[in-house]
């Protein structure tokens, strides 16, 4: 490049590094003034285009820059950040390969062929280039690149079955004619034996394996040490692991969990690696190899002390399994040796979870338990605090059906309540970025008083459980445990934006929206407030799917980046991982509820019904990963219960199923109201009820999934008759498209010289006949009013009661999004639908009214909760809190102030939004 | 006990319990992926029997010449899995492999210089303060605006290469550098 012209093109470069893209337009075009033709200032306009938003010119741009075939490197980085901007990817592979073919001998464009391949998960044509690079430049590197794409090809689900043992077969070949044996680095040797793992040829692996340097590899690199396991447990090694894991944990005093695993296999394994029953010769061959394992453990028991807990817990493991082998001999072995556990390590925060697979006890075994656990409750210093909440967890963990009655929880709650403000001095000087020694008690109140709640019924103990934790959660900020059983009581309470207050303070963010986001946006649309314009909900949708949007832009780009460093142990999880982002089940949950909210809150015009039906259908066939974490609820109930978790959600949480259903009856709709033409033929499998969507729906969305097959039966054909055909309204666009500037799209041009008349063309059959609407429609109506009334004067809780609301106001809003379309006169009388209208217009004053009048009830409602009396009847309630402590009757009038409120809020406005539904689609 | 095994990319799914805790950052993708696709071998998890992760530790190698070291960016235990030994075991891991892979001359990591439970458990292994970096880390944004909690002091272990204990020295909370000084 002259150094005039690189004058000229610095500061376009300078212009796009600092964002400043309207002025890296401006430069572009100064210097295209003097050379029209060059095609780097132009690649780069298409750049600052891009990032404009201006598509259509960067398209334009664009398309001029690939027809000339860039060789150049800043030509061809440039139109890699466009094409990748216009999200046309396999252009960018085009390019590189018409490079690459005009300069076989440049490896740089050989590698960014490779790359672009890669990005697109294309492991054929990969595979391809890195076997030519490996022919021109021998570099093993580019060999390894094709066995991997080879590896990747035989792993894609869109590779035939037949061809996948061929292509594993190929890059094991290809290893073998590398220069240098696969253990010339450990992701090579991991490489390897992946490929003979797949092959199921174990014997040639173990010989790698066994082999020094292939020993030493997996001494130092825990991916080579994983598959090695893997691998000798396919084979069957298991005792030769077993000798070894002995030696590791005597000898090497290694202590991961996965050598005494190894250990334990081995034991049993005369036993387990077969489904006929065991001989007494075998019998007694596994006897003696417990007797020995037992003494391998107990010693490294000994050696560790207090320093390590593997010893003893690998022989309540050994116990465990060598009753569950049918050779048990001492009934009392495991108890004993949980006692022995729990002497030891009782002050150890994770000794609950440690033990509980070991406690299944009964009859005098449970007695004897449970009398230990008692002698050991003591509260003197911060390391008998911890035992203490151990001791608690773990009675509750084995409580039976009959000891959970009412009066038995209610005075366990307030023992909890109790040892959790004893528990408290030990934290007094802690700085508040500490945790309180005693939060596992506060929690420990809120899973007593949930469960209470579940034996009478009564809110009152969900209030008591929402004013501990507020407490508690008030002296320990940071505790997000408390937080998370929060969240779920403040919803069951009706008060949702004080759950979303938690939520926020959780700090929830980047992939961890994926797997949390479902604590607030679970069916948020029956808190949600659009109707009246509040968008909260909406953004926290838009906001927790950022992330997919990252995981498209940059992780293809690290699985191109591992080819590059060869840490191809890496690229399989990075694929793995970008298609759980990519088909989460969360992120098209949260799509759903976007779309449900956005009807309810904007105009239902063309433009919505359009956009989303193109978005729904593009990801009504994705199979879904569900990525959401519900492990993360603290669950301490006893085990003949369901979790906490299970215990307070408002309803079943929605899975593929609910996805399922609610993606048909949105996708119905939007078709049926929307004027474009149908190109992928869905009609068939949207009307056909799954029985896994069924099973996925609550009562009331059961009778509204029905509701909506119903509906769009009846109107279907109408809307089928009154559609404008294809070509008409390809003449409309181009009509319009004409006005604005620039270029009209080709597809739009060609069709615009069709026979098109204009708009609505008088067909030739006849319009369908008229027929009444299904009963099952106003039926609808009817039965989520009764559904409403009876839950008004019983005792169930505001989460019900706005889900029956929200699911009504649903109905209707997809009714008036069903019959929009025939609401102008001119529509009626041309198709004679005078009868049809006055259907619809009956329908609608039945819907209304029902609406109306629930609107009425639940603004009373709302009025009634926030009152002086509705706080205080909050504060008797809570009157077991306050009875048994030094719990604050101010602070509890708080809480009660707040929640109800926040509930007060919630009904007014989900009142007031259904006042505005009505009104705005009458 | 606890199984150590690889950090893998879809562990971000399953780190909550570590990193909705106060003092563990959660990062872009990029961030894990940057070091997954780079230095895969020092970066590990602790995980529970039940299939929770207790830890994990990310690390890196840098540096020139004899400044070419193995670096912890990232070490961090859930609050219920503390006091098991768990760090001291994923830092002995790093080392190992700073050692053995990577020929490092040492290791090095940054720690808040008033986060003094974790400074007395870097020297009991074996670590050394080597100097303070003035305002390394930000705030943490709860109120105060102490001096010692935006300093860190950079503390180093020798490793096999260097015998002589030449990447050490015996008075570093003496020695400072601002932040521009360290990359």
């Amino acid at each position: 490049m002259s150094t005039a012209l690189d004058r000229q093109i610095r500061p376009i470069y300078d212009a796009l590094d600092t964002q400043s893209n309207k002025s890296a337009v401006l430069a572009c075009n100064k210097v295209l003034k003097k050379q029209p033709n060059n095609v780097l200032v132009k690649a780069l306009k298409a750049l600052a285009l891009v990032r404009l938003q201006k598509v259509e010119e960067s398209l334009l741009l664009a398309d001029e820059v690939l027809a000339k075939k860039p060789t150049d490197d800043g030509v061809l980085t440039a139109m890699m950040h466009v094409l990748r901007g216009l999200g046309r990817h396999s252009d960018i592979v085009a390019m590189f390969e018409t490079a690459y073919k005009q300069h076989p001998q440049n490896e740089d464009l050989g590698t960014q062929t490779f790359f672009a391949n890669v990005r697109v998960g294309n492991w054929k044509a990969a595979q391809q280039v890195a076997t030519k690079m490996h022919k021109q430049f021998q570099d093993d590197r580019y060999l390894y690149w094709s066995i991997f794409s080879a590896v990747l090809q035989a792993n894609d689900m869109a590779t035939p079955e037949a061809l996948r043992p061929v292509l594993l077969k190929l890059a094991l070949r290809l290893i073998s004619s590398g220069n240098t044996p696969s253990y010339f680095n450990p992701d090579r040797f991991y490489v390897h034996l992946l490929i003979l793992r797949e092959l199921e040829m174990y014997d040639d692996a173990a010989t790698l394996l066994n082999h020094e340097i292939g020993q030493k590899i997996c001494e130092t690199s825990l991916v080579c040490d994983e598959i090695r396991r893997d691998i000798m447990k396919l084979k069957g090694a298991c005792k030769q692991e077993g000798e070894q894991a002995k030696v590791k944990i005597l000898e090497k005093k290694d202590r991961n969990w996965l050598e005494f695993l190894s250990l334990l296999d081995a034991t049993f394994w005369d036993i387990a690696s077969t489904s006929e029953p065991a001989s007494e010769d075998v019998k007694a061959a596994v006897t003696e190899e417990i007797a020995k394992t037992r003494k391998v453990f107990s010693e490294a028991a000994t050696v560790d002390g207090l320093k390590d807990r593997s010893g003893l817990l690998a022989l309540l493991e050994l116990e465990k399994r060598t009753k569950s082998h049918g050779l048990w001999t001492d009934a009392c072995e495991i108890r004993m040796m949980a006692e022995n556990y729990f002497s030891q390590f009782g002050d150890k925060a994770c000794c609950y979870e440690d033990l509980l697979p070991y406690l299944a006890f009964e009859g005098e075994e449970l007695e004897q338990w449970t009398s230990f656990l008692n002698s050991r409750k003591s509260f003197d210093t911060p390391d008998t605090l911890q035992r203490s909440i151990n001791v608690y967890k773990l009675l509750r963990y084995n409580l039976t059906s009959a000891e959970l009655t009412p009066e038995l929880e209610l005075a366990r709650a307030q023992e909890y309540i109790k040892v959790y403000l004893d528990g408290l001095k030990f934290g007094v000087n802690l700085p508040d970025t500490e945790l309180q020694p005693a939060d596992d008690f506060a929690i420990l109140v809120g899973h007593a008083y949930v469960s209470l709640w579940k034996l009478t019924g009564e809110e009152s103990h969900l209030q008591s459980a929402a004013a501990t934790l507020e407490y508690a959660s008030a002296r320990s900020k940071q505790s997000y445990r408390i937080r998370l059983l929060l969240i779920r009581i403040y919803h069951l309470l009706g008060a949702p934006a004080l759950a979303l207050d938690h939520y926020r303070l959780m700090n929830v963010k980047q992939v961890q929206t994926d797997t949390l986001s479902h604590l607030i946006l679970s069916r948020a649309a029956m808190w949600s407030l659009a109707p009246l314009g509040d968008i909260t909900y909406m953004s926290e949708c838009m906001e927790a799917s950022q992330i997919y949007m990252s995981n498209s832009t940059e992780t293809a780009e690290f699985i191109a980046r591992a080819f590059s460093t060869e840490r191809y142990s890496q690229i399989i999880d990075f694929i793995e991982f970008e298609d759980r982002l990519d088909n989460s089940l969360q992120r098209d949950l949260m799509k759903v509820e976007h779309v449900r909210m956005r009807v309810a809150h904007e105009p239902l015009n063309a433009e919505l019904v359009d956009m989303e039906l193109i978005e729904l259908k593009f990801i009504f066939d994705r199979i879904h990963h569900d990525n959401r974490d519900f492990e993360v609820i603290p669950n301490y109930q006893p085990r003949c219960q369901p979790s906490f978790n299970e215990q307070t959600l408002p309803l079943k949480p929605p899975g593929a199923g609910w996805l399922s259903a609610y993606l048909k009856v949105y996708i119905r709709a939007f078709q049926e109201a929307s004027d474009l033409d149908e190109t992928l033929p869905l009609r068939e499998r949207l009307v056909k009820k799954r029985q896994e969507e069924i099973d996925d729906l609550s009562e009331d969305e059961k009778l509204f999934y029905e509701y909506t097959l119903a509906l769009s039966e009846w109107v279907g054909p109408y809307h089928d008759y009154v559609r404008p055909p294809p070509s008409a309204l390809l003449a409309e666009a181009a009509k319009s498209n004409d006005l604005k500037p620039g270029h009209p799209l080709k597809s739009m041009a060609a069709a615009a010289n069709g026979s098109a008349t204009n708009g609505h063309s008088k067909k030739d059959e006849e319009p369908p006949a008229v027929k009444e609407s299904p009963e099952l429609i106003p039926k609808f109506f009817d039965d989520m009013k009764s559904r409403f009334d009876a839950v008004i004067s019983g005792t169930a809780l505001p989460s019900e009661l706005l889900h029956i609301v929200a699911t009504t106001q649903e109905a209707y809003l997809l009714f008036a999004l069903e019959t929009v379309r025939f609401k102008p006169n001119s529509i009626i009388k041309q198709y004679k639908f005078g009868q049809l209208a006055q259907s619809f217009k009956d329908l609608r004053v039945k819907a209304s009214s029902i609406l109306n009048e629930m609107s009425t009830v639940l603004a009373k409602l709302g009025e009634e909760v926030a009152t002086p009396d509705g706080r205080k009847a909050f504060v008797q309630a809570s009157s077991s809190i306050q009875d048994s402590s030094g719990f604050d009757h101010d602070f509890v009038l708080g809480v009660a102030k707040k929640t109800t409120d926040a509930r007060k809020q919630t009904y007014e406005g989900i009142a007031k939004g259904l006042a505005k539904v009505v009104k705005n689609h009458s | 006990m606890s199984v150590l095994r690889p950090f893998r990319a879809t562990d971000m799914f399953k780190f909550n319990n570590i990193n909705l805790d106060i003092w563990t950052e959660t990062y872009g993708i990029s961030f894990y992926l940057t070091y997954l696709s780079r230095w895969p071998d020092l970066c590990c998890v602790q995980e529970a029997p039940n299939g929770h992760m207790m830890g994990y530790v990310i690390g890196k190698a840098e540096g020139h010449g004899q400044d070419w070291h193995g670096h912890v960016t990232a070490l961090t235990v859930a609050p219920e899995y503390r006091r098991l030994s768990l760090a001291r075991k994923m830092m002995s891991l790093l080392e190992m492999v700073s050692d053995e892979t990577y020929k490092g001359f040492f290791v090095d990591l940054y720690v808040r210089c008033t986060n003094s439970v974790a400074i007395s458990m870097y020297e009991g292994l074996g670590y050394s303060v080597y100097r303070r970096v003035r305002e390394y880390y930000g705030s943490l944004g709860l109120g105060r605006a102490s001096k010692d909690e935006e300093d860190a002091f950079d503390m180093r272990k020798p490793l096999s290469r260097d015998p002589h204990r030449r990447s050490v020295r015996a008075n570093g909370r003496e020695f400072v550098v601002s932040a521009h000084d360290v990359s």
